[in-house]
C-alpha cells in the first residue's frame, strides 16, 4: 500500500509541472497585464514596477525563477493586485474558510443524504421514498445560486435568524447558510445514488444467503449491504469534495466570505498571474490527493480491490 | 474662494488656516448611542495599506483613518490643519515652510517629526520601492522627483528637508497654486521608517503596523473584513466619537443592499438604478450627491481611426444627438448631471462656462445635429456613418450604449456595432487606438479643474482620443501657474465644445445609503474624501 502511495505520487509530479507551464502560457496570452488600468503608469513608472516584479524578463527566465522558487523555498511569489501580500498568504489566509464551510457541507451531505437514501430503499415507493425524489427533484431546480439569495431573504431579512454573509473568524451561525446553500443540490445526488446502489446490493444473492442463514436485518444491514452500498457514494463524492472546499466561486462571492473561490475570480480579472498560477497548483495537487484517498479507500472497503493494489 | 484664498496668501507669503472645525462637530445636547461602531462595505479587497503604494478609493479611506497628512480636508474638502499647523510661501512661490504640530504621536508613542515626511516622499519617488502613485509626486511639482523616477538621480536629492523636527521645507520645480492642497493625498503621509525596515512588507498587518491617525488597525482578514479601532495617542483624541470602524468586503451589491436592510452595515452603495425606488422606501437614508467623476464617449483621432471622425462636423452632430436627460433620468435615474462640457460643475473654483450647445432645447441640437451630418456628406441623404462603439462589460454602459446608439440611429441614421469586451482587454484594446468610439470616464484625483482637462493635453498619456490642439496645450501650460484660471479654463473647454474629441455624456452622481443615526458625513465633499472621526452616531 505504502510503495502503491509512493509511486503515484512520484507519477503526478509531471503532470503538475505541465498544468504548471501551460498556466503560465495562457495567463499570459490574456490581453493586458496585472498593471493595465484606467490610468495608464507613465513608461519610467511602468518601468520601475516591472522590475520590481521580475516582469521585465524573458518569459523563459520568469517561468525558470517562478519554479525555481516553488520547488526551493515554497514561495509561490507575490500577489500583483494585494501588494503588501504574497501568494502564500492569500491562500493561508482563504483556504481554511472554504475548507472549513466546504467540510461542514460535506458533512451535511453524508450525514442526510446516506440516511434519506437508505430509508427511501428501504420503503421503497412509500410516502418516504416520494418525499426523498420530491426533494431531489427540488433541490435540481434550485441550484445553489436561486437557494442562497432565497435563504438570505427568509433566515436574514424575514426572520433575522443568521447573518446575510460574512465569515467573522468562522462562527456557526456564518457557517450554515454557505454550507447548506453549496450542498443542497449534491445531496439530493447522494441520497439517489445510495438508494439505487442500496436497492441493487438488496437484490443480490449473497444478502438472499444472509437472511436465508436468518441473520436479523439490523446486521444483514449494517455489516453486509451497507459497505457495498458506500462504493458509487465515494466515487461521487471525491470530486465534488474537492470542488467544496476549494469554494465555489458563487458561495464565496455570494456570502463575502474570504475563501479562495473569490480570490480566484479577483485574480482572474486582475491578471494577477501569481495567484492564478498559484491557485491552480493548489487545485491540481487536492484533487491528486483525493482520487489517492479515494483508492485507498476504495481498497480499504473492497477487498477484491486491496488485492489488485500492488 | 479658492482662488482669492490662495492668492492672498500669495501676497502676504504665508498663510494661516483657519482653525475652524477639527473631528466630530457634535452640536450641543445630543445625545450619543451608547454603541458607537461605525460599519460600511466595500466592494473590494485593499489593493494596500501602504500609503506610498496603494491606488484605491477604498484603501485611500483606510488610510486617511490611520494615518494623518500634513492637512486634512473639511465637511467641503477644503484644507484644515492635520500634523501641519500652517505653512509659509516664498516670494518666487516655489519654497513652502510647513510648521508641524509638537504634540502628534505615532500609535507607539513616537513623535510625529518633519523627518517622517521626508522619509516618507522619497520613499514614494525611488524605484525600488516602485509605487503605482509615484506620478502624483511628479504632478506636485516637486523638485528632483521626475529624475529620480526615472533612475537618473538618487532619491535623496528630492527637495524636501526637515528643518529641524517641526519644520519641513518642500521646494517645488515650478510654482503650483494649488499645492497645499495637495499634500492632503495619501501618498505623502507620513511613514514610520523603524516599523518599515524591521517588518517588511508585512509592517501593514495588525500588531506590526504604527501609524499616526486617529485610528489604528486591529484587524484585518482579507477579503472579509478590515476594523480600525481608536487611538489613544493621536493628539485629537478627546474629539473622537465614532469607537470602531469596520469595513466588510461584500462584492455582491444586491447583497450588500440585503445586508444594509438586515441592519448589518450603516453604509452602501445603492445599486445601479435602483435609486428611486429606495428613495421612497428609505427617504432619510437614500442620498444622492455629486461626485467629481464624467463619463463620455472619446473618438478615436488616431490615424488608426475611421476616416468619417476626422471632420469635426460630424463629431459635434454624434455629440448634439444625443439627449442626456433621457440618459439621465430614464437609464441612470440616480441624480446624475447632463454634461455638456468635461470638468463637473461642482470642481472647486470652477465656473460653467458658456457652451452653445447646452442652452439649446434638444429639438434645436437634433436639427443641428442632421444639418452638420448632411454638410459632412452623411446621414438620411447620404453615406451612411458606420462605426462601432466599445464599452467595458457592465450593465449600466450597455444600457447606455444600446440608448445612445438608438438615438444615433433614429437621428442621424447611424450604423453603430456594440462591442463590449472584459475590462483589461478594453483597457488594452482603447490604449492602444484600437477602437472607432469607446466609453471613457475619468474621477478627479485633486479638486481643480485642470485634473479633468490635463486628459486633453496632447502629452497626456490618459489621452486616448489622441486629441491634439496647441491652443490647449498652451492654455493648460498657462493654467499651471496662473492665479485667475476662469477665463483659461472657459476658453479650453468653449475649443473643446467646438472640436468635440470626446463626447461630454454625464457628471456622476454618489448614490448610497447611510444609517440616519450615522451624523458629520460629508456630503459637500466632491471628492468624496471622508474621517471616520468626524463622524457621531446618535441615539435613536
Amino acid at each position: 500500500m505504502l510503495q502503491y502511495t509512493f509511486r503515484r505520487t512520484i507519477a503526478v509530479l509531471p503532470t503538475i509541472l505541465c498544468l504548471i507551464v501551460i498556466c503560465f502560457f495562457l495567463m499570459r496570452l490574456a490581453p493586458g497585464g496585472p498593471f493595465t488600468s484606467e490610468r495608464p503608469l507613465p513608461p519610467a513608472i511602468m518601468a520601475n514596477v516591472l522590475e520590481r516584479y521580475g516582469l521585465d524578463q524573458p518569459l523563459y527566465v520568469q517561468l525558470f525563477t517562478y519554479l525555481k522558487n516553488i520547488f526551493f523555498n515554497f514561495d509561490f511569489g507575490p500577489s500583483f493586485a494585494q501588494r503588501d501580500r504574497d501568494v502564500n498568504d492569500i491562500i493561508a489566509a482563504g483556504f481554511p474558510v472554504t475548507l472549513t464551510y466546504g467540510f461542514w457541507s460535506a458533512v451535511f451531505v453524508l450525514v442526510l443524504g446516506i440516511p434519506l437514501g437508505v430509508i427511501a430503499a428501504l420503503r421503497q415507493n412509500s410516502f418516504w421514498d416520494y418525499v426523498m425524489t420530491g426533494f431531489a427533484i427540488f433541490s435540481q431546480i434550485f441550484p445553489n445560486f436561486v437557494l442562497a439569495p432565497l435563504m438570505v431573504l427568509t433566515f436574514t431579512l424575514a426572520l433575522g435568524l443568521l447573518p446575510g454573509g460574512g465569515w467573522n473568524g468562522g462562527q456557526w451561525e456564518y457557517v450554515v447558510m454557505p454550507a447548506v446553500a453549496l450542498g443542497t443540490s449534491y445531496l439530493a445526488n447522494v441520497a439517489r445514488i445510495t438508494r439505487s446502489s442500496l436497492l441493487e446490493v438488496l437484490g443480490s444473492p449473497y444478502i438472499r444467503t444472509a437472511r436465508a442463514k436468518g441473520l436479523p436485518e439490523r446486521t444483514i444491514m449494517i455489516r453486509h449491504a451497507l459497505k457495498p452500498t458506500l462504493l458509487p457514494v465515494i466515487s461521487y463524492m471525491s470530486p465534488v469534495f474537492v470542488y467544496m472546499i476549494t469554494g465555489s466561486v458563487f458561495i464565496d462571492v455570494f456570502f463575502s466570505t474570504g475563501g479562495i473561490g473569490q480570490s480566484f475570480i479577483d485574480a482572474a480579472y486582475t491578471r494577477d498571474y501569481s495567484v492564478i498560477l498559484g491557485l491552480a497548483i493548489l487545485y491540481s495537487v487536492l484533487t491528486f490527493v483525493l482520487n489517492l484517498a479515494v483508492d485507498l479507500a476504495y481498497a480499504a472497503i473492497d477487498p477484491k480491490v486491496r488485492s489488485g493494489l500492488k | 474662494m479658492k482662488t482669492t484664498r490662495l492668492t492672498l496668501a500669495a501676497l502676504i507669503g504665508s498663510t494661516m488656516l483657519t482653525t475652524a472645525v477639527f473631528a466630530a462637530d457634535v452640536p450641543e445636547g445630543t445625545t450619543l448611542a451608547d454603541d458607537q461602531t461605525y460599519t460600511y462595505r466595500v466592494l473590494d479587497e485593499y489593493d494596500s495599506l501602504d500609503p506610498q503604494l496603494l491606488e484605491g478609493v477604498d484603501s485611500s479611506t483606510v488610510a486617511r483613518d490611520l494615518f494623518e497628512g500634513l492637512y486634512n480636508l473639511d465637511a467641503k474638502g477644503d484644507i484644515v490643519p492635520g500634523v501641519a499647523l500652517s505653512h509659509e510661501v516664498s516670494d518666487d512661490n516655489l519654497t513652502y515652510t510647513f510648521t508641524l504640530r509638537d504634540d502628534a504621536k505615532w500609535s507607539d508613542g513616537k513623535p510625529v517629526t518633519a523627518g517622517d515626511f521626508v522619509y516618507a516622499w522619497k520613499r514614494a519617488v525611488a524605484p525600488e520601492t516602485a509605487s503605482p502613485y509615484a506620478w502624483y509626486m511628479e504632478l506636485m511639482s516637486i523638485d528632483g522627483a521626475a529624475d529620480i523616477i526615472a533612475g537618473e538621480a538618487d532619491p535623496d536629492t528630492l527637495a524636501v528637508k526637515a528643518l529641524d523636527d517641526t519644520t519641513l521645507e518642500v521646494t517645488l520645480s515650478k510654482p503650483l497654486p494649488y499645492f497645499a492642497d495637495m499634500v492632503a493625498h495619501t501618498t505623502v503621509f507620513p511613514a514610520p521608517k523603524w516599523a518599515i525596515e524591521e517588518h517588511g512588507q508585512d509592517w501593514t498587518r495588525p500588531g506590526n503596523m504604527v501609524s499616526n491617525g486617529a485610528y489604528v488597525l486591529t484587524e484585518h482578514v482579507q477579503k472579509e473584513r478590515l476594523v480600525r479601532e481608536r487611538s489613544d495617542t493621536y493628539w485629537d483624541n478627546d474629539n473622537t466619537v465614532i469607537e470602531k470602524v469596520v469595513a466588510l468586503v461584500i462584492g455582491d451589491e444586491n447583497q450588500a443592499l440585503t445586508r444594509y436592510k438586515a441592519g448589518e452595515l450603516d453604509k452602501t452603495d445603492i445599486p445601479a438604478g435602483q435609486y428611486p425606488n429606495l428613495k421612497e422606501e428609505l427617504p432619510d437614508e437614500a442620498y444622492a450627491v455629486p461626485r467629481l467623476c464624467n463619463y463620455y464617449f472619446s473618438f478615436n483621432l488616431s490615424d488608426q481611426g475611421p476616416e468619417a471622425f476626422k471632420d469635426e462636423r460630424v463629431r459635434k452632430a454624434l455629440a448634439l444627438a444625443i439627449d442626456r436627460d433621457v440618459i439621465v433620468d430614464a437609464v441612470l435615474k440616480g441624480g446624475q448631471f447632463p454634461a455638456y462640457n468635461f470638468t463637473p460643475a461642482a470642481t472647486n473654483g470652477f465656473e460653467m462656462p458658456d457652451i452653445d450647445y447646452a442652452d439649446m432645447t434638444q429639438a434645436e441640437r437634433d436639427q443641428m445635429a442632421m444639418d452638420l451630418m448632411n454638410e459632412a456628406g452623411y446621414g438620411k441623404g447620404g453615406e451612411p456613418l458606420e462605426f462601432s462603439y466599445l464599452y467595458n462589460t457592465s450593465e449600466s454602459h450597455k444600457q447606455i450604449a444600446i440608448v445612445a446608439t438608438q438615438m444615433w440611429k433614429q437621428k442621424l441614421g447611424a450604423q453603430v456595432t456594440l462591442d463590449n469586451q472584459e475590462w483589461k482587454v478594453f483597457l488594452e484594446n482603447r490604449g492602444n487606438q484600437n477602437y472607432d468610439m469607446a466609453r471613457g470616464a475619468w474621477c478627479g484625483d485633486y479638486n481643480e479643474a485642470s485634473t479633468f482637462l490635463d486628459l486633453l493635453a496632447s502629452s497626456s498619456g490618459y489621452n486616448d482620443a489622441k486629441y491634439s490642439n496647441d491652443r490647449v496645450d498652451e492654455l493648460l501650460t498657462e493654467a499651471k501657474s496662473s492665479h485667475d484660471t476662469t477665463p483659461l479654463y472657459t476658453e479650453i473647454e468653449q475649443i473643446l465644445a467646438e472640436d468635440m474629441p470626446v463626447i461630454p455624456v454625464y457628471h456622476y452622481s454618489v448614490n448610497m445609503l447611510l444609517k440616519d443615526d450615522l451624523k458629520g458625513w460629508p456630503m459637500e465633499n466632491v471628492m468624496q474624501k471622508m474621517y471616520s472621526k468626524d463622524f457621531y452616531k446618535v441615539a435613536e
